[in-house]
């Protein structure tokens, strides 16, 4: 039995909508099946009353063990670094979270904001939102660099807005298994299992981004939306077109650009004007490339992409 | 019996957590006070963005109605540039909208409703093993169910939209995707599953053909005498555990109500403007005044926030655009003055309003707007038949719309014309907008005002802030607040009323309950609501 606990600060719970889309396993199937017991959950939990204030309290006092911390949401230091402006049972959540950490044997963060700070902490980030141990790329955060829970790891980052329910009940379930071993965290501190792969690994429009036929505007089935429509696919990573959302699609697959949710900068360019849903080009080359090529293999390989380009590539290869 | 305050912390994440305090005495709450106890600043962070940048910030505002978010943000710039919106698109963005109410629909029924009639309090009633046998969170039969089947209808939005939660798919001029014969088959076979899986055996006991004749109070106590699978389906006995346990009596409210409406006609909203979106609608908006008996259209300029009861540095009654989001360095609650981050939403000439499933049904009861449009006289006759608003009624309306919005689901999957265009792209501009909808918990809108290729403001009124918000300058209590004045709470230790009708209103999230008593201070329970 594992004891876990799910906290939400600056959130707007979309994680926990995630969450209670999970199928393999279930969020039921987490509790009756996998030996979880959710001590508390804001909106699943049914401890009530004086349990749960008692509750609370014996586990930052470390008489009852607590397994797995969860948080959701940033950690919100407003105003003037006190935490006012999100409280939860009487103080600020920040305190709480200082405190659960400490007793904590693994901390999980889920979604971007509890992760890198995600939309709250865009600029200028007025609810001084902050990740557990990240800020966006900087290391530190709530907890600090040196921070490890009682099992010597250190937060365990499941990003994404949101986070996939597979991810996240997936490595909840190791979690509680014994299998806390197994989970390896790249330098992110995402788990390398879900996060080694890029968005774009088993997209659907892969063919058309070899070919570099592009997807010019929405609403179009061919084409790929990297070249014109701002697609982060080809240098973020994440498991998306291999673990289908909701079991049926991807946003790329669906013909919306991958926004690059699961790396500590989403929102990209803090959405500054004429970067929302347009590449950025210099010289029509794109700003930023996919991972790994420079920008004079990219001009080869897009020459050579456009002269080997077969015809039916100008054609719908996805019809009615 | 001496006074107790209880609070009740919080309500809802549209415009971040509540705590509610109540007043007790002689076992009846005496008054109420609502308070959002989180700021994170969207509308802030929108401020000098590119105009999409709404797309991406605004569905993160809640979890829970992303695509009502959506919806809002794209009609919003849909109306600020004068765009040409293609048919497949209004259909494809109601498809998405209809699929999150009916998650929600049931999610919100079985994940945070109806544990509470689970509650110890009621092992009296002659339904409360059954009620348990059911309903008890995780163990019950319909419990894990409801809970699983809820993710089967956001199924459809990721076959449109990618994913759900938040996808951006609705974009000014259209939609990003181009289904195909698959995607809408597939995404019929859901919904199929979905009501012969949940809504016909379980919820209904019936077909939904046989409900659909219920257009009255009469026809719905026929129908529910009618079988013993009637009477024992989840509505069944929701309805009858409801009244046996007294949630027919209380949690009125403020007796006004308010929808935007929803659903534009996929032929009559193609070149979408602001004041021609109450006559496009195929769920008409408007006004009821359940004291008077009137029905009235309704109008995006009267909308006015009053931020005297609130934590902003800002003062005044004033048009959502006109606010410039200040927030206070001096948050601490002070029940004689400012007390929320919810500031106190209200009509121009109607004051505070109630929005959500019992407002949206009152208002299709009435006669008013275009021949054409949706009307459904069920919940009006309920209302004046049972004497008015209460937690039973509330939520039954709310969950009434679940037959009719999955008709809408059909029609719209029946209507894409798959080689028509999904999008025209349109010429960005700069401009005033307004997008609007209904959530599964109310009405929602955005304001955008564009200038010099950026955002200049951006304003969202979300249907929690009509419902919780604080007092206003007046001192007059918000919808919750007053809902609870006069509800009877049997066990100042376990006020499980005051969470009722908290919930009635579909509030987002958990509600924590502190129950003090008034003359020591001392805490004497503290209970999660939602």
């Amino acid at each position: 039995m594992a004891n876990l606990l799910w906290l939400q600060g600056g959130a707007c719970s979309g994680n926990t909508m995630s969450f209670l889309n999970a199928e393999e396993p279930s969020v039921c199937d987490l509790v009756t099946s996998f030996g979880i017991k959710l001590l508390w959950h804001p909106s699943l939990g049914m401890e009530l009353g004086e349990d749960l204030q008692a509750m609370l309290r014996s586990l930052v006092a470390g008489d009852m063990p607590l397994d797995i911390l969860v948080f959701e949401g940033t950690v919100v230091q407003a105003p003037n670094g006190t935490g006012q402006w999100n409280r939860f049972a009487g103080r600020p959540m920040k305190d709480w979270v200082a405190d659960f950490s400490r007793v904590a044997n693994y901390v999980v963060a889920v979604g971007d904001c509890a992760t890198y700070g995600g939309i709250p902490a865009t600029a200028p980030n007025p609810s001084d939102s902050i990740g557990l141990q990240f800020l966006k790329r900087a290391q530190g955060g709530f907890l600090g660099t040196d921070y490890r829970s009682g099992a010597g790891l250190p937060v365990i980052n499941i990003p994404g807005c949101p986070a996939h329910p597979d991810w996240m009940t997936q490595i909840l379930v190791a979690l509680a298994t014994g299998r806390g071993g197994d989970v390896s965290l790249d330098e992110f501190q995402r788990p390398k299992t879900f996060f080694s792969s890029f968005t774009q690994t088993g997209c659907s429009r892969n063919m058309h981004f070899s070919y570099k036929v592009s997807a010019t505007e929405f609403g179009q089935r061919k084409g790929c939306l990297f070249y014109d429509l701002g697609c982060r696919g080809p240098m973020t990573h994440s498991p998306c077109n291999r673990i289908l959302w909701n079991r049926q699609s991807s946003k790329t697959r669906a013909g919306m650009p991958c926004l690059g949710c699961t790396e500590p900068e989403f929102p990209f360019n803090d959405l500054a004007p004429g970067t929302v849903f347009k590449t950025q080009t210099v010289m029509g080359v794109p700003k930023t490339l996919p991972t790994g090529i420079d920008k004079i293999g990219y001009i080869k390989l897009s020459t050579a992409a456009k002269a080997a380009s077969p015809r039916w590539a100008e054609d719908d290869i996805f019809v009615v | 019996m001496a006074t107790q305050v209880l609070d009740i912390s919080p309500v809802g994440r549209v415009e971040g957590d509540l705590d509610v305090r109540v007043e007790i005495d002689n076992g009846h709450v005496v008054d109420a006070w609502t308070q959002a106890e989180l700021f994170r600043g969207l509308e802030v962070i929108l401020r000098g963005k590119d105009p999409q940048a709404g797309l991406i910030v605004t569905p993160r505002a809640c979890g829970i109605c992303g695509a009502s978010h959506l919806t809002c943000a794209a009609w919003a710039l849909d109306t600020a540039w004068g765009t040409e919106v293609p048919r497949n698109a209004i259909l494809a963005r109601n498809l998405g909208q209809i699929a999150e109410s009916l998650q929600s629909l049931a999610r919100h029924h079985y994940g945070l409703f109806m544990i509470d009639y689970t509650n110890k309090k009621y092992a009296g009633s002659p339904f409360y093993d059954e009620a348990v046998r059911r309903w008890a969170p995780y163990t019950g039969t319909n419990y894990e169910l409801g809970v699983t089947i809820s993710g089967r209808p956001v199924e459809i939005y990721a076959l449109f939209g990618g994913q759900w939660p938040h996808s951006s798919f609705m974009v000014p001029g259209g939609v990003m995707c181009a289904p195909t014969l698959t995607d809408v088959t597939r995404a019929w076979a859901i919904l199929e599953n979905f009501r012969r899986i949940w809504i016909e055996p379980v919820w209904l006991g019936c077909a939904m053909e046989r409900y659909e004749r219920i257009r009255s109070y009469d026809d719905f106590l026929v129908w529910l005498d009618e079988a013993s699978e009637h009477a024992n389906s989840d509505l069944g006995l929701y309805w009858r555990m409801s009244q046996d346990i007294g949630l027919d009596k209380y949690g009125r409210g403020v007796e006004r109500y308010l929808s935007w409406g929803y659903l534009p006609h996929e032929d009559k909203y193609n070149r979408p403007t602001i004041d021609g979106r109450a006559a496009a609608l195929i769920r008409k908006g408007g006004i009821y005044d359940g004291r008077d008996d009137v029905h009235l259209p309704v109008d995006e300029s009267a909308t006015r926030e009053d931020v005297a009861r609130a934590w902003y540095d800002e003062s005044g009654v004033v048009h959502p655009l006109e606010r410039v989001t200040a927030p206070s360095d001096h948050n601490a609650p002070d029940f004689a003055g400012r007390y929320s981050w919810a500031t106190a939403v209200l009509h121009a000439d109607h004051g505070r309003m109630e929005t959500g499933g019992l407002a949206r049904e009152l208002i299709a009861g009435g006669t008013h707007g275009e021949a054409w449009q949706h009307v459904d006289p069920l919940l009006l006759d309920m209302y004046k038949r049972l004497g008015g608003a209460s937690v039973m009624l509330r939520h039954f309306a709310r969950m009434h719309e679940l037959v009719g919005l999955y008709r809408e689901a059909e029609r719209a999957l029946r209507e894409f014309r798959l080689n028509d265009p999904w999008y025209i792209k349109p010429i960005e501009r700069d401009g005033r907008g307004w997008g609007a909808t209904e959530a599964a918990r109310g009405a929602l809108c955005h304001w955008i005002d564009i200038e010099g290729g950026k955002i200049k403001n951006y304003q969202i009124v979300a249907p929690t802030t009509w419902n919780v918000g604080p007092r206003d300058g007046a001192g007059i209590r918000g919808p919750i607040e007053e809902a609870l004045v006069g509800i009877p709470v049997a066990d100042p230790r376990d006020p499980v009323e005051v969470g009722h009708v908290a919930r009635s209103f579909d509030s987002c999230l958990v509600c924590t309950v502190h129950a003090h008593d008034r003359r020591t201070g001392a805490e004497l329970a503290r209970f999660r609501v939602a």
